[in-house]
């Protein structure tokens, strides 16, 4: 019974498919049909004989919408789904005995995978058996199958995984139930659901919080579990300073910018786009692709290239990743190597820089004993100045070096300046610890074969002259 | 609540482990302080139970007792010297109107010798973690992989964190001391990450043993990018959780004996991560005066 039930689900399922294409009074039909294959079953199950045991349905899911209008997205679905859960209704009058063990991962296989699917699987299971047996089983398949549907992230369809326990069963009614952990199997169960939405940072809303109730009373696990998503989500909400949108731009040049203002970390970064990605066919028919390139720089930077001393080089260096939650994206940095002790100069100020007020003070003051500074007695780490960043999506040196030659209509001290390649080979960031020369871990370093670290002389524009030649020039090859 | 669960994880890892075991260990056992033999470790589903008598445990070695013998005299002589200055080592004004302090820094290759780092290795996952000096070799450098799949033992469900901890100080013939962080109440980090979330760990001395997972948590949000990041984070933010858990009957954290500080990453977001630390110090805030941040009310 069990497979002759499959085989019309699946038959069903195409059909339901094939509903998409077909024009839309055919598709009314098969809406009718289903409707009334519905009807039908409840006609036939009734005298079946069976006792129906009162199942609560929940309020909430009373003042939903309609079973059948639920969690489509288009018609055809519609049609599929409903006819799905009249198919689980028609083997339901084969009897019992069929449906007694059920694969609920059966229940997961149809063609399409979406929330729909997910949604009809449901509501198959829920109609197949009044009983409800076997739904703790159910759930945690469901719950395995959530991301494989894409809806890992819906609230709308755990509030339905959790629907389909029953009722007002499970709820303690005296005080040595209460005691005791009452059905703990399907408490688990529900403490799992619970789990996974914490998992996926998903907040439970009321209707969860009703549908526990009516489930497994005022105190229990579950409920305890719900109360601590809802004290514990809502502090740390917004605790992130850097705050990611959960859907970040699909346009890379987008989610360029956003990642350069945050990076940046200056309000004042005006970001550039110096080349848009764009697809061109050549004379000889070979297609072309041009990368985006997407570069920031703040008005400071700017100040501290044209400080820089032309004899010194500056450094393209890179591929540096950056997190934005799940994504991860590799950005270049163009800097100087800091400069040599010796070489420092303080900067005098200048006093007309500001008329308003001193920006300097020759005041003697008195230290009193609790004024012993706020600065941490720690060395100043020494790094280079950062000059500008930029973000790619291809990292050879042909697109940072058009990179550069953006950056000099705005700063024309980079033509005079030899500019270096520093980059590593591939977006990969795990640089190898042997170069430093000491090993913390001796067991724990990676297999990893040393790679070599890049650099090459490139002239950072045509119009500018290079005499570096005294960088090693070795590994021109090795780029892996 | 298990903001934590990556956290908690196999509790001696860090500090504990001394038996054989070849495949799994990623820290070395020299490494490990003498003492912390005691903690059980984490034995893996499926992995036949260590009978073997305690006796048959000890390594006994002479070059290697002559070495602790040197080791420990000198702490005892840098601890009965020290109090001759003042407290700590330092004169009694200056111990006194102490506002800030760098408690760890790392300006060369003995910085690194105070932490240990630890993976899901130790569960049977598979991410990486090393540690390392910057490129100036006066920061740390946390790098490595992190990879959330779980190990397919049948009962471990979630996986991937790696994490770094800092070693319990010990004085003299291995006797703990804890840090006493009372007179501030911020910690202080400079830190420079590639984006993603870390999560700050205090473990403060308890009475009971039970106790003694029993971690104090906070968030370390980074924002990546090639600038350094002061962040600051009031003691009184700090959560309790216990083994990964939250709990539900929280109190703030007692300073007086603070024992180790670990960062933790487990954001389920596979690939390479990286974090530079410049120092990580305490401060006295005094524009702060939350003494804690959460509810301390009974659950009904």
């Amino acid at each position: 019974m069990m497979t002759c039930a499959r085989c019309l689900l699946r038959l069903q399922g195409l059909e339901g498919v094939m509903g998409v294409v077909r024009p839309s009074a055919d598709r009314g039909a098969a809406l009718l049909q289903a409707a009334s294959v519905l009807t039908q079953t409840r006609g036939l199950s009734k005298p079946h004989g069976e006792v129906r045991r009162p199942f609560h349905g929940s309020s909430a899911r009373r003042e939903r919408r309609p079973p059948s209008a639920l969690l489509q997205p288009e018609e055809g679905g519609e049609a599929g789904r409903s006819v799905v859960g009249g198919e689980a209704g028609r083997s339901e009058e084969g009897g019992e005995a069929g449906r007694s063990v059920v694969a609920q991962d059966n229940l997961f296989e149809p063609r399409t995978r979406d929330k729909a699917a997910f949604g009809a699987a449901i509501e198959a299971f829920t109609r197949q058996s009044r009983r409800r047996r076997g739904h703790v089983e159910f759930i945690y398949a469901a719950l395995q199958k959530m991301p494989e549907f894409g809806v890992e992230r819906d609230l709308v369809v755990y509030n339905r995984l959790l629907d389909v326990f029953p009722k007002e069963v499970f709820v303690p009614s005296n005080f040595i139930q209460r005691m005791f952990n009452h059905y703990p199997r399907q408490q688990e169960c529900a403490v799992e659901v619970l789990e996974t939405m914490e998992t996926y940072g998903l907040m439970p809303n009321m209707e969860t919080k009703v549908l526990l109730v009516q489930i497994f009373g005022e105190k229990s696990h579950p409920m305890r579990k719900f109360q601590r998503l809802m004290y514990w989500f809502p502090k740390f909400k917004h605790a992130n300073p850097f705050p990611v949108p959960r859907l970040l731009p699909a346009d890379p040049v987008d989610l360029a910018r956003f990642s350069l203002t945050r990076i940046a970390d200056d309000l004042d970064a005006k970001v550039t786009v110096y080349q848009m990605p764009c697809t061109d066919i050549t004379e000889a028919g070979e297609e072309v692709t041009f990368p985006h390139i997407v570069g920031s720089q703040s008005p400071e930077q700017m100040e501290l290239l044209a400080q820089h001393r032309p004899s010194r080089p500056v450094f393209v260096e890179g591929p540096f990743p950056l997190w934005l939650r799940t994504t991860c994206l590799y950005y270049y940095v163009l800097r100087a190597d800091p400069l040599p002790p010796g070489e420092k100069g303080e900067e005098p100020y200048d006093p007309e820089r500001s008329l308003y007020y001193p920006l300097q003070l020759e005041l003697d003051l008195e230290r009193d004993m609790g004024d012993l500074g706020d600065d941490f007695d720690v060395d100043e780490v020494d790094e280079g100045p950062v000059f500008a960043m930029c973000m790619t999506d291809r990292g050879d040196q042909a697109t940072l070096n058009q990179w550069v030659s953006g950056l000099q209509e705005t700063n024309p001290v980079l033509g005079q300046v030899p500019t270096l390649f520093r980059l590593d080979s591939g977006p990969r960031m795990l640089q190898n610890p042997v170069a430093q020369g000491y090993r913390p871990h001796p067991e724990t370093e990676p297999p990893a074969p040393k790679e070599e670290e890049e650099v090459e002389v490139y002239p950072s524009h045509q119009q500018a002259d290079v005499t570096l030649e005294e960088e090693p020039r070795h590994s021109r090859g090795v780029k892996q | 609540m298990s903001l934590t669960r990556i956290t908690h994880l196999p509790p001696a890892g860090f500090l504990g482990c001394v038996r054989q075991r070849p495949f799994l260990n990623p820290t070395s056992p020299s490494s490990l302080p003498r003492g912390a033999t005691a903690r059980s470790v984490y034995r893996r589903p499926g992995q036949p139970k260590d009978n073997r008598p305690p006796w048959e445990k000890i390594q006994l070695d002479f070059t290697k007792g002559v070495q602790g013998l040197k080791r420990h005299l000198a702490l005892l002589k840098k601890e009965l010297v020290e109090p001759l200055v003042g407290p700590q080592g330092k004169p009694l004004l200056e111990h006194m109107l102490e506002q800030n302090r760098v408690v760890w820094e790392f300006r060369g290759p003995e910085g690194l010798e105070q932490w240990s780092v630890s993976s899901d290795r130790e569960i049977g996952g598979q991410s990486e973690v090393y540690l390392k000096l910057g490129r100036n070799s006066n920061t740390c450098l946390l790098y490595g992989n992190l990879c959330s799949t779980p190990p397919k033992d049948g009962e471990t469900r979630y996986s991937g964190y790696c994490a770094l901890r800092s070693k319990q100080p010990r004085c003299s013939f291995d006797r703990k001391v804890h840090m006493d962080w009372t007179s501030f109440n911020t910690l202080h980090l400079r830190v420079r990450g590639d984006g993603r979330p870390w999560m700050v760990n205090l473990a403060a001395e308890t009475y009971y043993s039970h106790q003694k997972d029993e971690i104090y948590s906070y968030f370390l949000y980074t924002r990546g990018g090639p600038y350094w990041q002061e962040v600051k984070i009031p003691f009184s933010k700090f959560f309790l959780g216990y083994r990964g858990r939250i709990q539900d009957n929280q109190h703030n954290l007692w300073l007086d004996k603070i024992n180790t500080l670990g960062f933790t990453l487990g954001d389920k977001a596979d690939g390479p991560f990286q974090l530079e630390i410049d120092f990580i110090g305490v401060s006295k805030d005094y524009a702060h005066i939350e003494e804690f941040a959460y509810e301390m009310n009974k659950k009904p």
